[in-house]
């Protein structure tokens, strides 16, 4: 049964707080109910869970919440997201694409990659992840592989991100029009300008900032290519 | 009157709050370059497990640059390895990498306290090559130059034998848990630590950069890390020093009341800000940032990088993390060159 308007606004309500709060028990039963209507869920993927999500990323650059905090939201969100996402009717089907992502050799660090990966995940992006302490080849073999319109690198320490110009040289020489994002704490934009990446966050301690750039990222480059295509 | 003092003396009254001019330019963390490794024709996959090796690559900063300090192992892995964990060298790659855990061992907290009353703990993992090593550097340059060592703090040290993710959460949502089980684990640091420096490490890093507020909150830190933090420095005996990276500013008073000698800080946290918050009684090490000093800058900009730690009042000029290898030898001249012209009488 199809729901009315107040219904609607009353799960968005739930799932965004549920996420923001850390609530699985509410996420649960607000996407259960949600499917149980029959309805399309993706506007309660993305104007509920979504949207508690970007809260949670304000909160963490208002220093409010800190990793903890963001992992736990990302669990919230997932048990949502698992609900949920079998009985959305994707649209825009143009606009996805498909992402390499891992942590290089040397690096065991895979928070940061991970709600990277969340968020390509939630936007419909057909995702590859390798990992972490991914040997650097394996991102090119994948890329090949895939033909993904995107590799995303993660490195969370200066001795870890050494790796990084290599396999950018090395997939940029195969095929020069995949886009390369990198990220982690060491990351600055003169590094990712140095390595020949195209683009990274500014605040790279800041992952799910710089998660919600890369869609940004994503967001422009698909424009592009569909200007492109004339449409 | 200074200028008859050893670096081991500059470095070892620096540390006890003395005044020393020039500072000393020092390291509590991994130092070791490829300028050095070259010269004795070593890979640095291979150092970790060789105590000659290791030893003598150790010793090359002090010797080509006259860096004041000679600091064993390189790696994060000492303490994990004697826990159980296995340690991935990289000993088959081509690029230059700093040896991670690949199988972790996830000790219980009952098991934390068992490991650190093993009468056999001395005997495990590299803790005799520690010793050997040790005893190598001692034979060649006796006291003329302080020999550090380091391990890691309660929570890092935590995410090395297990789970990272899982413990940031329990830290947020079993917190009685996380202080029992970091309580545990701060034992098993005292028994390690204690053991280097009984056996003549001069010097300690405790390394807790997992805690930093760019990670975990001022509360956490304050409720969750600093009362291990503060059992450590209780437990271990010799000069210790609190290395956390990232912005500690939030947290740079209740790291000082944690009890340690010196504390250790990065580029990202302000040195200025840093002294206002802990007054000038407290010993801070810092502040400069390795990669973009000693890699990617030129010597003049890495020049200017040193002598604003000095003009803004470091009690010792120290690196916000390992030093990179590569680091280009002109730099570290640079760096040296800059201590002597600027430390101001």
């Amino acid at each position: 049964m199809a729901m009315d308007e107040a219904k609607k606004k009353e799960l968005l309500q739930k799932l965004a707080q549920g996420v923001t709060e850390f609530d699985d028990d509410m996420v649960r039963e607000a996407a259960e109910e949600w499917v149980a209507s029959g309805d399309d869920t993706y506007d309660a993927i993305f104007d509920g869970l979504v949207a508690g999500m970007e809260e949670v990323g304000r909160l963490f650059s208002a220093q409010e919440y800190f990793v903890p905090e963001m992992l736990m939201a990302a669990d919230s969100l997932y048990i949502g997201l698992d609900i949920m996402k079998p009985h959305m009717i994707q649209r825009y089907t143009g606009v996805r694409g498909t992402v390499v992502i891992g942590t290089v050799q040397g690096d065991v660090h895979d928070i940061g990659k991970n709600i990277v990966k969340m968020m390509f995940d939630v936007a419909g992006f057909n995702v590859f992840d390798l990992g972490r302490d991914v040997p650097l080849e394996e991102f090119l073999k994948k890329q090949l592989e895939t033909n993904s319109d995107i590799v995303c690198l993660s490195a969370m320490m200066t001795t870890t991100m050494m790796g990084m110009p290599k396999v950018i040289a090395m997939i940029k020489e195969k095929n020069p029009n995949c886009k390369i994002l990198i990220g982690g704490a060491p990351i600055t934009d003169d590094v990712a300008v140095k390595f020949g990446a195209d683009g990274t966050a500014r605040d790279a301690s800041n992952a799910l900032e710089e998660a919600v750039k890369m869609i940004v990222a994503l967001k422009n480059i698909q424009k592009e290519a569909m200007a492109k295509a004339g449409k | 009157m200074t200028q008859t003092m050893t670096a081991r003396d500059r470095v070892m009254r620096a540390l006890a709050g003395e005044k020393v001019t020039p500072v000393p330019c020092f390291s509590g963390v991994g130092n070791v370059t490829s300028a050095g490794l070259d010269k004795l024709g070593y890979r640095f996959a291979n150092v970790h497990n060789n105590a000659k090796m290791m030893a003598e690559s150790a010793m090359t900063t002090y010797e080509l640059f006259g860096y004041e300090c000679v600091v064993m192992p390189f790696d994060l892995c000492l303490e994990a390895e004697i826990m159980g964990c296995k340690m991935n060298p990289y000993a088959d790659s081509s690029e230059l990498l700093y040896p991670t855990i690949k199988e972790k061992s996830t000790p219980t907290t009952e098991q934390l306290r068992a490991i650190a009353r093993d009468p056999e703990l001395a005997n495990k993992g590299r803790l005799p090559l520690m010793r050997e090593a040790l005893k190598i550097v001692r034979a060649k340059l006796g006291n003329q130059v302080a020999v550090g060592t380091y391990v890691l703090g309660p929570f890092t040290l935590g995410g090395q034998v297990s789970e990272l993710e899982h413990l940031l959460k329990n830290a947020f949502k079993k917190p009685d848990e996380m202080l029992e089980y970091l309580d545990a684990m701060a034992e098993v640091i005292i028994r390690i630590g204690g053991h280097l420096m009984e056996s003549g490490y001069d010097y300690i890093s405790v390394r807790e950069m997992g805690a930093t507020t760019d990670v975990l909150s001022p509360r956490v830190f304050k409720k969750i890390i600093a009362p291990a933090l503060t059992k450590v420095a209780k437990g271990l005996k010799g000069p210790r020093i609190l290395h956390i990276c990232g912005q500690v500013g939030p947290i740079i008073a209740d790291m000082a009341a944690c009890g340690y000698d010196a504390l250790s800080i990065d580029s990202k946290t302000s040195m200025k800000a840093a002294r206002e918050a802990v007054g000038p009684g407290v010993v801070i090490l810092g502040n400069f940032n390795p990669f973009a000093v000693l890699n990617t800058g030129d010597a003049q900009q890495a020049y200017n990088a040193i002598a604003q730690c000095v003009r803004e009042g470091v009690n010792g000029v120290h690196p916000g993390c390992d030093i990179w290898p590569t680091a280009k030898p002109e730099n570290i001249q640079a760096m040296m060159r800059a201590v002597r012209e600027t430390s101001a009488d």
